[in-house]
């Protein structure tokens, strides 16, 4: 029961950090309302446009949302040590980074799902439609997250290159912004094969994020 | 074999086969451009613009080639712990970039006159586009890594997960209905090219291979050296 017992504290403690922390994420709210705005700024106001690129908008947002989210994950633990507490105390590096990715699913992807609405409102989208984006946004989201643990885990000893981070995720991001955004604008007899197909990246990812994670954590450890 | 994973014997085994291979890749690179640009027939619709596809076949192929080397070798340095894979991998990735760009490069100027337009958001182009990004941030990551023995080994990590482009770039043109036409010489028995054409393509495509393992004997040397100095 032991480990149980370190698991739910280590669970508790992230709530903890995350909530004392709360203006981050709203900011990362912000930034994603903000980015929504300059897009209408930069489109104009013709209508015509919008309707066709609206939801490709708030996809992209959302990417580049998470990817501002990356020093979130193992950074600051990295860097006060306190991940190899956790390690002590007897949980593994896997375990380790499944906790992170859901707790920080959990306090940034579950926000959005709030504010999509509201981008919805201001892209004059059709609410009809929104049971489709929340079924993509919740798979795809999650495949984001486990890309920014493999990135932000890579990125550990980086101390020069901020952006190189953000470049790892776009680009393991590509195919997730491709099903997802197609979700929206096929005809209802391919939606579930399309679900289907994002569901399979889903399981790939979660396959393989918490091996590769934790092998980089403990590169960067072992060469700290 | 182990001169494929022992530095001093790829010292010894290239310094032996670095001439042959050097003297046979400009003999085949001049015999190759000759009979691909003077002699090979023009093609019925293209016209001369086919012998574009003399230079941006091997490139193509080669890129890939490089990725896939790359994959083997961050597989195998990652688990036997082979620090020579690792010196493969910095010394090859620039030239796996360059021969990508080479290919965009010729393929777009291929693109131009034929579809007329240089780029489309075809799946063929679009993975190799990728592909060439890949190279990229891999350069990058690698660099920005200053610890350089644990870069080495998340930059082959990268390599492993990226590596999942390279069936994607191969099959894209059979998944998917694209304006890149489907291979013409995948097929040994029965190859949808004829035979004048196929010969200097073939011949260009083993001297761009040597003309890659010539920089590449080249690099790793260098490379050898410099973590010797270091």
């Amino acid at each position: 029961m032991h480990i149980f017992k370190s698991i739910t504290a280590l669970f508790i403690r992230e709530f903890q950090i995350t909530y004392r922390n709360f203006t981050d994420i709203l900011s990362i709210l912000l930034f994603f309302l903000l980015g929504v705005i300059i897009f209408v700024f930069a489109i104009g106001p013709n209508k015509e446009i919008f309707d066709e690129i609206n939801v490709s908008i708030i996809w992209t947002l959302i990417l580049l949302s998470n990817a501002l989210s990356i020093k979130k994950y193992f950074q600051d633990d990295f860097d006060d040590n306190s991940i190899v507490l956790f390690h002590i105390s007897g949980i593994s590096y896997e375990i380790i980074v499944i906790i992170k990715i859901i707790s920080i699913w959990i306090f940034i992807q579950i926000p959005f799902t709030l504010i999509i609405p509201l981008s919805y409102i201001l892209l004059n989208l059709d609410f009809n439609n929104i049971k489709i984006f929340y079924i993509s946004f919740l798979i795809g989201s999650s495949i984001i997250a486990c890309i920014t643990s493999i990135s932000s885990s890579m990125n550990l000893l980086n101390k020069k290159n901020f952006a190189i981070g953000s470049l790892i995720i776009m680009i393991f991001s590509i195919p997730v912004i491709i099903f997802s955004v197609n979700l929206n604008y096929i005809s209802e007899e391919i939606v579930t094969a399309q679900i289907k197909i994002l569901i399979g990246i889903m399981f790939l990812f979660f396959a393989i994020t918490p091996w590769v994670s934790a092998f980089c954590i403990k590169l960067g450890l072992q060469n700290k | 074999m182990k001169f494929l994973i022992n530095p001093n014997q790829f010292n010894k085994f290239s310094n032996i086969i670095f001439k042959p291979i050097l003297i046979l890749t400009i003999v085949l690179l001049i015999l190759g451009l000759l009979y691909a640009l003077l002699l090979s027939p023009e093609d019925y619709q293209q016209g001369s613009t086919v012998r574009i596809m003399y230079i941006h076949v091997p490139s193509a192929w080669l890129s890939l080639f490089i990725f896939f080397i790359m994959t083997i070798y961050s597989i195998i340095g990652l688990s036997f712990k082979i620090p020579f894979s690792f010196i493969v991998n910095s010394a090859v990735t620039p030239i796996g970039a360059s021969f990508t760009l080479i290919c965009i490069i010729t393929g777009s100027m291929w693109g131009k006159p034929m579809w007329g337009t240089w780029w489309v958001w075809d799946a063929r182009l679009t993975s190799v586009a990728i592909l060439l990004f890949l190279y990229l941030i891999i350069m990058f990551l690698k660099n920005s890594l200053a610890n350089t023995s644990a870069g080495e080994k998340i930059t082959a990590i990268l390599i492993i997960v990226g590596s999942i482009n390279l069936p994607i770039i191969k099959f894209s043109v059979d998944w998917w209905n694209t304006l890149h036409q489907p291979a013409s010489i995948s097929k040994i028995s029965s190859p949808s090219i004829d035979l004048s054409m196929l010969i200097p393509l073939l011949i260009m495509t083993i001297a761009f291979t040597l003309m890659g393992l010539v920089i590449a004997i080249i690099r790793i040397k260098a490379e050898i050296l410099e973590r010797k100095h270091r």
